[in-house]
């Protein structure tokens, strides 16, 4: 039985650290763990023996249980259409100049690929856990919607707008019906745009019924991965952590914890001045004494509001870039449910 | 930046972005400027610094003088066939406009266009003295700021194309235009800040960017250590400091605002980033 634990959260937090230190310290505990990230920094990429591109697991070189993968998000919407479509209509697909625009524009489809990636290391079933790190510009709670969202997408409702019809889908009815009347709008707007988005479209349909029946195997693999949420104590993060108690698709689990990364040590509320000190690190203590309190009141409020299981990452300077700090990271955790990452 | 009739605010996420535009629109408004700050990314991240209740895509006056709204695309997008397109009629359902949605999703540049066209179209109608724009992110800054170029190698002709030229030309002038990358002096955000001058420099689509590093600490002279909290704090102060000045030596010479300590609410980091802005100006 593999195991999946989900790094999910706004961009910026510190996923891709925490997926890294989490999986290294599972290594250490005896799990054969795969750690799955998206565009590391160069140097935690090396950390993890992540040398040259590649989304083939590789092992590690220093750490016998630990391997990694790194996702090409940018190559979502090619491997869709090459496992999905007809060969020939793939290749249309491909060399579409709408192609591009369309994976930059719909960002559940980089979702997709990293969950389809992702549900394909756990249901080969060669590790005890796969930990995943979800994609910077889509790690929030939109993730889990990305297999619906994409179904949705290629099935035709784009398509439907655009040729106003009930039925598209079929290139019969789309020469007959749909478009003489984009014809007629594309002769208004000066162009032959629309004409050349619906048989773009009318291509992408094809892919329906391969993307539909993927994206529920891969909805039962995100249903069945215990999810950490990881955040700072700034606004805009929490408040995205937030949505993941107040506005969850039914697909996923409640996460096992908040994460608050970047956390400042309690004892550093109100602390004894020593006699001496200068007057300069005396007021740098009142700063960060304030920063502090603020700190722990948004993580008290959020476990209290939400009933939330919140746990505490120090807050280093330097992000760790090696095995022994990625390992201490998690050593110097509080609360963090450490049943994920045992045997 | 206050002599600009536009400012477009962006950077990557979670740096702070919201809280400068926040703090700029603020700072004009106090100067007695007619500001119009314009939200476009998830709805309440600009309008929580405000303190106020969502915003609509009919401008509210929140403050005397300082107007808000939100870009919602589905309304934007009726105004631009309608006002700019100068197709009459259009219902929500109607054909072309469904099209249009489609075609929004699909092909490079219109779904942006659409955005971008509606900050610049309330700069062109020169109701206001100050557009501020609180704009997507650096890893998506560059098709919006482009989208009005890239309509023109689209579409060779008609009426879209003529509603791209002028928003280009809008865009380019120096004394219209200016434009801020927000950052704080961390690792990522310093690479994605320098690939964004880069990117920006080669295509010359707005004038030269101010870079504003935010979060910044100051710098503690005295080098004493001393056991427990207070040296700690110490500690970890002069350590985050050395970091940020190494970053800060990576980014061209940027404007420096400083760390919030201790501050809780969104509005409440509005107004003191006002106050600095102020100082600094």
């Amino acid at each position: 039985m593999t195991r999946t634990v989900l790094i999910a959260g706004a961009g910026g937090v510190g996923k891709t650290t925490v997926a890294a230190a989490a999986a290294v310290s599972a290594a250490r505990a005896g799990l054969r763990t795969l750690v799955v990230t998206v565009d590391p920094a160069r140097r935690l990429a090396s950390a993890l023996g992540l040398g040259n591109l590649g989304d083939e697991p590789q092992p590690h070189e220093d750490e016998p249980l630990l391997w990694a993968a790194m996702l090409d998000a940018s190559a979502s919407w090619r491997a869709v259409a090459e496992r999905h479509a007809q060969p020939e209509v793939a290749a249309r697909l491909v060399d579409n100049e709408f192609f591009a625009a369309a994976s930059e524009h719909f960002p559940a489809s980089q979702s997709y690929a990293a969950a389809d990636q992702a549900a394909t290391f756990v249901q080969a079933r060669a590790w005890d856990l796969v930990v995943v790190d979800t994609p910077p510009s889509a790690g929030g709670i939109d993730f889990f919607a990305a297999p619906a969202q994409m179904a949705d997408l290629v099935g035709g409702r784009l398509l439907r707008w655009i040729t106003g019809g009930s039925l598209p889908g079929r290139r019969f009815f789309y020469d007959r019906a749909a478009r003489p009347v984009l014809r007629l709008a594309d002769s208004v707007l000066g162009s032959d745009l629309l004409s050349r988005v619906a048989e773009f479209l009318v291509d992408l349909r094809t892919t329906y019924d391969g993307v539909t029946q993927r994206g529920r195997e891969i909805e039962r693999v995100i249903g069945g991965a215990s999810i950490l949420v990881v955040t700072t104590a700034e606004p805009a993060p929490v408040a995205e952590a937030v949505r993941f108690f107040r506005e969850l698709p039914g697909i996923a689990t409640r996460p096992a914890a908040v994460v608050f990364n970047r956390s400042l040590p309690i004892s550093w509320v109100d602390p004894k001045i020593p006699s001496g000190a200068p007057a300069e690190l005396v007021a740098n203590a009142e700063r960060w004494g304030a920063e502090t309190v603020r700190q722990a009141d948004v993580r008290a409020g959020f476990a209290a509001r939400y009933g939330a299981r919140v746990a505490t990452l120090p807050w280093s300077p330097l992000a760790p870039t090696d095995l022994e700090g990625l390992a201490r990271l998690i050593d110097d955790a509080e609360g963090l449910p450490s049943d994920l990452f045992e045997r | 930046m206050l002599d600009k009739r536009l400012v477009v605010v962006s950077g990557k996420g979670g740096v702070g972005k919201s809280a400068v535009t926040a703090g700029l629109a603020l700072l004009a408004q106090r100067n007695g400027l007619r500001v119009l700050a314009v939200e476009t990314g998830a709805p309440g991240g600009l309008s929580a610094h405000f303190g106020t209740g969502p915003l609509g895509f009919k401008e509210r006056e929140i403050a005397p003088g300082l107007h808000a709204l939100h870009v919602v695309r589905s309304e934007a997008l009726l105004e631009y066939l309608s006002l700019q397109l100068r197709l009459p009629g259009m219902g929500r359902f109607g054909a072309v406009a469904r099209a249009f949605d489609a075609l929004a999703t699909a092909a490079p540049a219109v779904r942006e266009i659409i955005t971008i066209g509606k900050i610049l179209w309330e700069v062109r109608e020169d109701r206001w003295d100050l557009v501020l724009a609180d704009a997507p992110p650096t890893g998506q800054i560059g098709s919006y700021l482009r989208a009005p170029a890239s309509i023109t190698e689209l579409v060779p002709t008609g009426r879209i194309r003529e509603q791209a030229e002028w928003m280009r030309a809008i865009l380019a002038d120096e004394a219209t235009t200016g434009t801020l990358i927000v950052t704080i002096p961390e690792e990522l955000p310093t690479t994605e800040t320098k690939e964004t001058l880069a990117w920006l420099q080669s295509k010359a689509l707005v004038p030269e960017p101010l870079v504003v590093a935010n979060r910044v600490l100051p710098e503690i002279e005295s080098d004493a250590t001393i056991p427990g909290p207070v040296g700690e704090m110490a500690e970890l102060h002069r350590s985050v400091w050395s970091q940020q000045r190494f970053w800060l030596s990576e980014l061209p010479p940027a404007i420096e605002l400083p760390y919030m300590f201790g501050l809780f609410t969104p509005s409440e980091v509005a107004a003191q980033m006002a106050d600095h802005l102020e100082r600094l100006a």
